[in-house]
């Protein structure tokens, strides 16, 4: 490629033929990815396809085996972040990277302060950062403790962080898993007017209404490889996701009508104390999920659906309220007899509850039942049978893993770790099912699988008790909706009957039915 | 090809790794010989020559001839070494334990000093007239040991119902042990009167109780000391390793230790396995205090406890250069005893203080703690000269990533590698 002038040059950053190694696998073969000024570039793939790992390098956290970084023609190399920096190339994390107690300006001007004698110039740095919030519609409040202020917020700042440096190239890490339906559409328009105004934008995502909505272009990776860089306006979902996942795939979940029996679970007026405030994160709950429906939890993180799960299963304990699980009362039971009562528990942190990390996955995959006489004799485990029945479950739920069985759990890859929960409860076959948030981070494939799983789970008669943030995930896979608010259950809905709108409205509080209609 | 994959066994690399820290340390412990030998006017080079060659070799030593050095197979030194092995294994064991668990157990002192309370009390006090010796043996070991898990549990209890770092609470039971020791013999009755002793409990055969010799007396015809302590000591070690490896509840103790929230979750009861552990531990660190006084031939100097016995801080050594094994501790708490052996002949043939065997005991126990390191280094050595096995051990793997869900594939890969 000819050097051209940097401003005529079309592309601002590219990375070719870009090929990474780790032990064992190629976490990036051949890629080349071009970055065209102006320009929001999705980045699309799978858990494991290689888009962190090519992120890293062009971050300067990894150093490529072969090929080279390229910026306005020029190649570059890049060893560490702040080689990254000095080229003007910016990231927003999936978590963010704010300090909690200072105010949103501090956090905005750390590490790039003006100073004077030492002492900080804060004067300048506030006409700037206002001057870019206005430009870009960044709404803040600059004196607000970022403790204070919604996560939308936070991400804002985020943003601004980045503007504040001049950086031009902005790398966005799935920014939406966080957010809410209003807040993503507030997103979408931020990063619109940032490309009006000349910035090039590399959006990692694996959410593809949001890809199709906001992107000029897509790159797809699947496996490490490069399948290919599209138009946006030429394509579609389905060929996106055929591309990603390299089979043709089910966007939405095929089930047919519910037919609701008996009730299994029954709770009545439980309230949880908050661990963080006086006040208790769930009040007063009332719910029953029958055999064979999906009943979902809806609502934005944090408004008790943590606790409210934590006190079902006995991880924490309730202030109040009744739980009764296939008849019996379990509100005083401990975990172990809430799980051998029916109780499936797919957990919503995988690492910190669904798997013990440094244990093997066979391990992991009999941590509810090695006690089973099945598994154990006297005590003693039988190690053939744990290593049959893993094998036997790798093998139906295609856990995918580098030693099979004897694998570290710690060294897999998320999506798979997450089947090998979902593998784990499910083949347990008791009348209730708690899932939590059971797609999260996981890309299209993995999530068609663990929904007609769980779908599945409903035909056969089982009550699924749905914990979901997604709110996709709700409106396709739930027969009810509850919708959680501020530790309420502040609406139910019929997702046939409802929007997305009006559930996000019910969500942010918006909107509530009183007690009497939610009883009909 | 097939010595290259001996050597990349995980096994191989910590075996090696360890005897490593051992040769090193060794090497130090010559070097500091040699050292101390040419600045000391009344040392010399021929007598670091001789320190050196009885640091490595001092167990096979047979004493001097014409002031030159005999070595060859001494039963006396075999057999005190195995003696003097058995308490340091097994608070080796109470700390592989403990670890292996998820705790670290730095009060193997104070749960040795309960032991040694209570099973020099019962051997001494029960009179040996009515009932049997051997049944106070069994009486006196099972108590020392219960009085071990009883101390052990305290900080146990203290972790897994108020949160406080089991590092903390076993630091002062600790010291609480060493005083409360002093107490407990106070006026007892129990401190031996013979010729000009004092402060010092009657040894155990006063009252007619001492461990069995099981044979090992014929084996080792020399030495006072040899005792069926040992064989005791391997059993548990053996039966240690079956717990934890085999067994439900070890699986329960590990997964409690590994992930604390995880073994909740799937419904472990966590505060009692946490409990449980540290009483494991106790009562290892208690039956090898059992195990040494009641062997009948050990005095106990209670009065200098009031600073805490050593036995429970060289458990970490053997411990840690074992890599928590408890097979391996076995070993590893020989060659610690050997290292002892070796030190006092240091002093009785040369001019040299025997404390020099801490020192090198001090850099092999550093070394130690850097095995991961020679172990990933192992791991380059036989990479290098094998493009087509890369292995690199899980802890560099994430450490950089950091994120459990960003990690590559690996399986992904593979998959389509065969299709």
């Amino acid at each position: 490629m000819e050097q051209a002038s940097a401003g005529a040059y079309p592309y601002v950053i590219e990375m070719l033929h870009i090929t990474k190694e780790f032990p064992g696998i190629k976490a990036n073969d051949d890629i080349t990815l071009q970055l065209k000024r102006g320009e929001i570039h999705a980045l699309l793939g799978e858990n494991g396809a290689g888009k962190s790992t090519l992120m890293s390098v062009l971050f300067g956290l990894y150093q490529p085996e072969q090929g080279e970084i390229r910026k306005d023609g020029k190649v570059v190399r890049i060893k560490d972040p702040n080689d990254a920096t000095a080229l003007n190339i910016g990231m927003v994390h999936q978590h963010f990277k704010l300090i909690e107690v200072f105010s949103v300006l501090d956090n905005i001007i750390l590490g790039a302060e003006d100073t004077k004698l030492g002492f900080l110039q804060k004067k300048e740095a506030r006409k700037k950062v206002k001057a870019l919030s206005e430009k870009y519609g960044l709404r803040i409040d600059m004196d607000a403790k970022v403790e204070d202020i919604t996560v939308g917020m936070q991400q804002r700042v985020e943003i601004l962080k980045m503007l504040y440096r001049d950086n031009d190239i902005l790398i966005f890490d799935e920014p939406t898993a966080v957010l809410t339906p209003q807040e993503i559409e507030e997103l979408m328009q931020i990063m619109r007017n940032l490309k009006a105004e000349g910035k090039s934008i590399l959006f990692i995502s694996h959410k593809l209404n949001e890809i199709m909505e906001v992107s000029d272009r897509v790159t797809v990776l699947r496996k490490g490889r490069c399948v290919g860089t599209v138009d946006t306006s030429s394509t579609t979902k389905e060929k996106l996701s055929e591309m990603m996942v390299g089979r043709p795939v089910q966007l939405v979940v095929e089930k047919g009508e519910a037919h609701p029996s008996d009730v299994v679970l029954k709770i009545e007026g439980l309230s949880v104390p908050s661990k963080i405030h006086k006040n208790d994160a769930v009040r007063n709950v009332s719910l029953e999920v029958r055999k064979g429906e999906i009943v979902c939890i809806a609502g934005i993180d944090g408004n008790g659906q943590t606790e409210f799960v934590h006190a079902l299963t006995g991880l924490e304990k309730a202030s109040a309220g009744r739980i009764t699980l296939c008849g019996k009362d379990i509100t005083h039971a401990s975990i172990r007899k809430r799980s051998l009562t029916g109780m499936s528990h797919i957990p919503e942190d995988r690492h910190k509850h669904g798997m013990v990390l440094d244990f093997t996955l066979e391990q992991n995959l009999v941590l509810q039942r090695y006690f089973e006489p099945q598994f154990q004799n006297h005590g003693f485990i039988k190690f053939n049978a744990v290593r049959e029945y893993a094998d036997k479950l790798i093998e139906r739920f295609d856990v995918r893993s580098g030693q099979g069985p004897v694998t570290k759990a710690r060294s897999m890859s998320g999506g798979n770790q997450q089947k090998a929960i979902v593998a784990r409860e499910l083949d347990r076959n008791m009348p209730l099912v708690v899932a939590v948030q059971p797609t999260r981070g996981l890309d299209v494939g993995a999530i068609e699988y663990i929904h007609s799983q769980l779908v599945a789970q409903r035909d056969e008669g089982k009550a699924v008790l749905l914990v979901s943030l997604e709110l996709e995930e709700v409106m396709n896979l739930s027969d009810r909706i509850l919708v959680m608010y501020e530790g309420e259950i502040v609406g139910e809905l019929d997702p046939k009957k409802t929007t997305t709108q009006e559930l996000g409205l019910y969500m942010a509080g918006a909107k509530r039915q009183d007690k009497e209609a939610k009883a009909e | 090809m097939k010595t290259r994959s001996f050597f990349n066994k995980d096994g191989t690399k910590s075996v090696l790794s360890t005897l490593i820290s051992i040769l090193i340390g060794l090497i130090a412990g010559a070097l500091i010989i040699l050292i101390v030998g040419l600045v000391d006017d009344k040392l010399g080079l021929k007598e670091a020559w001789k320190g050196i060659r009885l640091i490595f070799f001092g167990l096979f030593s047979k004493g001097q001839q014409a002031g030159r050095l005999v070595f060859g197979f001494n039963s006396t030194n075999i057999g005190d070494m195995l003696f003097r092995a058995v308490p340091i294994i097994m608070t080796g064991l109470s700390v592989s334990l403990a670890y292996k668990t998820g705790l670290f157990n730095i009060g193997a002192s104070g749960q040795y000093l309960a032991g040694t309370t209570a099973a020099l009390f019962i051997a001494l006090k029960m009179n040996t007239a009515v009932v049997a010796p051997w049944i106070v043996w069994i009486l006196a070991f099972f108590g020392g040991m219960l009085a071990g898990a009883f101390w052990g549990a305290i900080p146990g209890m203290l972790k897994a119902f108020l949160n406080i770092n089991e590092v903390l609470a076993c630091i002062m039971t600790n010291w609480l042990a060493a005083n409360i020791v002093t107490w407990v013999f106070e006026g007892s009755g129990l401190q031996c009167t013979e010729g000009t002793k004092t402060q010092v409990i009657w040894k155990t055969s006063h009252n007619g109780v001492a461990t069995a010799k099981m044979g090992l007396d014929k084996l080792f015809p020399e030495s006072q000391q040899v005792d069926g302590g040992i064989i005791v000591v391997i059993l548990i070690a053996i039966l240690i390793y079956i717990l934890l490896t085999k067994t439900t509840l070890g699986f329960e103790l590990k997964a409690c230790g590994a992930n604390r929230h995880s073994a909740r979750y799937a419904g472990i009861k966590d505060k009692r396995s946490i409990v449980l552990s540290m009483a494991i531990a106790g009562a290892l660190a208690g039956a090898g205090a059992a195990l040494y006084y009641l062997s009948g031939s050990t005095e106990f100097h209670w009065q200098t406890y009031l600073s805490l016995p050593g036995e429970g801080f060289t458990g970490i050594a053997v411990a840690l250069l074992g890599a928590c094994n408890p097979i391996a501790n076995i070993f590893t708490g020989m060659f610690l005893s050997t290292l002892d052996v070796a030190g006092s002949k240091l002093s009785f043939f040369t001019e040299y203080n025997e404390y020099i065997t801490d020192v090198i005991i001090a850099v092999i126990v550093y070394l130690s703690a850097f095995s991961l390191l020679i172990k990933t280094w192992l791991t380059k050595k036989f990479k290098k000269s094998d493009d087509g096995f890369r292995k690199i051990p899980d802890v560099a793997y994430t450490s950089k990533s950091g994120q459990g869900d960003k990690l590559p594939n690996a399986a992904a890969a593979g998959k389509e590698g065969n299709a």
